[in-house]
């Protein structure tokens, strides 16, 4: 989400707002992207950069396939280890406490403190803090969120009406809600401006808090609410997790639990998983100097922006349900099976996690590890902003790049590596199993090009915004 | 797999197909002359295909007969395997060594 909002700190504040320290003045230099770093260690041809990538998750396809030993592949996934949690309701609390403190500060100091995106910590702790720094905790660590959700802890000491939420409507209601805070993200300085900010997050609220009233918390959490579900999905993808009471928590092999066929058990929720996966690509593809180059050309033509950005925003986002609903037909004739489409694209959308995660990771770590020292020098005096008028920002060494790289392929090949475990779960034939893979591997492919593409691209600031 | 197996009301239903109606999450063409699994339904393209399936889904509740089905389609398909590995190590080495040769011309 907050690649554009890194853009426009490298590109548009942190120059005006903080020049004139030399320490700023590099940062900017070498924190100006992922595709900056990116660029500095790619000397090859971009065409035979992305071939590698899609070759790597090729090969990686190729020798999953030689594992075909389902026991093996079963005890694999099924490993854990369980533990109770030592002063739960403590923790809880606790939890829940800091989780109504970052909100509040969030409001006050982003209605009440400095004006500068980077002097002000309210946006720092929405941007870097939760967004990338907590959203990392939840697929590197679990999912803490339903703890932490200070709207959660407010609807539940609320009235609720407790009316019955209409089965039909599903997740589509979080599906719509994630697409339209992208697009809110995208196209308005909600990553600059800490009073937009802290407004939009009171408009969340008062949405949030009257679902919340009308169908009961729970209810509203589990099904409606965009945010819930983008960190449920996200520690699915983590090495702990908790049982329904809450008592224990298990130990797992990272993505194990992505074969599990109780993740996602509706056309609605391989929806939202599309949508994850697509608005990261989203976001970082209206950055690039190609799209910046199709804007101006469009535009031109007569096309409005007002309708140009959420237009390929939904376009793009129907393209990739689309192949992600012809590679599940694709599978159930590869593999001469009669289970339905659906049942498939059901069954292999949590692996999509993973790459969604590699993605998040390759985009934010950077951003978090860069503006974090931001964060902490204006911790102390948040309403007056930083003490001596400057904000430190963190540089990372040139290989970065590269690891962020690294982050992507990492992502696909836990997800190449989980469809085949899924497959072995689902189908009878072993055979049967890897073909079904075919078309989920060529999409995956396409896709790694694709995200590689947006990653080694210079970042620009997406036109007429 | 699916949770079907449920050998105590099941076993002895070879050819069942009318006790046991095809489960939800199978969507059979019109034209399609599938095997139906005696013990829950389900249906597939070919009876290796189902002697497999009988073989994981219902390991407990087999006869003599099926179990040797099972073993046989499961030797078959090791086989089969076999040649698909020799196929997959082949297109591994083809990307590999074209990956590396258009690197030496390219970068």
């Amino acid at each position: 989400m907050v690649g554009t909002s890194l853009r426009r700190y490298c590109g548009c504040l942190l120059v005006p707002v903080l020049a004139g320290t030399l320490f700023v003045g590099t940062a900017a230099a070498h924190g100006g992207s992922l595709g900056a770093g990116g660029r500095e260690s790619i000397q090859i041809p971009t065409w035979l950069f992305l071939l590698t990538g899609g070759g790597a998750v090729g090969a990686s396809f190729l020798l999953s396939s030689f594992v075909t030993d389902r026991l093996f592949v079963r005890t694999f996934h099924g490993w854990g280890r369980d533990a109770i949690v030592p002063a739960r309701r403590l923790l809880v609390v606790l939890g829940q406490l800091a989780g109504l403190a970052g909100l509040a500060a969030v409001l006050v100091i982003g209605f009440l403190g400095p004006d500068a995106a980077l002097a002000n910590l309210g946006l720092l702790l929405v941007w870097v803090g939760w967004w990338a720094g907590f959203t990392m905790t939840a697929y590197l660590v679990g999912n803490t969120w339903p703890v932490l959700n200070p709207f959660r802890t407010v609807a539940r000491v609320l009235p609720t009406l407790d009316w019955p939420y209409p089965d039909r409507l599903g997740a589509w209601p979080s599906v719509v809600g994630l697409l339209a805070l992208i697009w809110l993200e995208v196209v308005s300085p909600l990553a600059d401006d800490p009073r937009l900010l802290a407004t939009t997050i009171l408009g969340y609220a008062a949405v949030t808090l009257a679902g919340a009233f009308l169908f009961g918390p729970d209810r509203w959490f589990a099904d409606a609410d965009p945010v819930a579900r983008v960190f449920r999905y996200y520690g699915r993808v983590a090495p702990l997790t908790r049982d329904d009471d809450g008592v224990r928590i298990r130990l797992r092999l990272p993505g194990s639990a992505l074969t599990d066929a109780r993740l996602v058990d509706g056309l609605d929720e391989v929806a939202f998983v599309v949508a994850l996966v697509w608005v990261t690509t989203y976001d970082g593809l209206v950055a690039t100097p190609l799209w910046r180059g199709f804007a101006t050309w469009i535009v031109g033509v007569g096309v409005p922006p007002a309708i140009l950005y959420p237009a390929v925003l939904v376009a793009g986002y129907v393209v990739f349900l689309g192949a992600y609903w012809l590679a599940a037909r694709g599978a159930r004739r590869l593999a001469d099976s009669y289970v339905s489409t659906r049942v498939l694209a059901q069954r292999f959308a949590p692996p999509l996690l993973a790459i969604a995660a590699g993605y998040h990771l390759a985009h934010y770590l950077e951003y978090f590890l860069s503006l974090a020292p931001a964060a902490l020098a204006v911790a102390p005096t948040p309403l007056a902003g930083p003490a001596t008028g400057e904000v430190p920002i963190g540089v990372v060494p040139g290989w970065f790049g590269a690891l962020n790289l690294t982050f992507v392929l990492l992502g696909h090949l836990l997800a190449i590596w989980v469809a085949h475990a899924a497959a072995f779960d689902r189908f009878p034939g072993r055979l049967q199993a890897i073909r079904s893979q075919y078309t989920f591997t060529l999409v995956m492919i396409c896709y790694t090009m694709a995200s590689l593409w947006i990653v080694s691209q210079p970042t620009v600031t997406p036109p007429f915004l | 797999m699916t949770g079907t197996d449920n050998p105590t009301d099941r076993s002895g239903t070879t050819a069942g197909n009318d006790r046991n109606p095809v489960p939800e999450e199978y969507d059979l063409p019109p034209d399609a002359d599938p095997a139906v699994c005696g013990y829950c339904g389900a249906p597939f393209a070919d009876e290796e295909l189902l002697a497999l399936h009988r073989g994981i889904d219902h390991a407990t509740a087999l006869d003599a007969a099926e179990r040797e089905a099972f073993d046989e389609a499961y030797e078959s398909e090791e086989e089969r395997l076999r040649l698909f590995r020799l196929k997959a190590l082949g297109a591994l080495v083809l990307l590999y060594f074209g990956l590396l040769m258009t690197y030496s011309v390219f970068a």
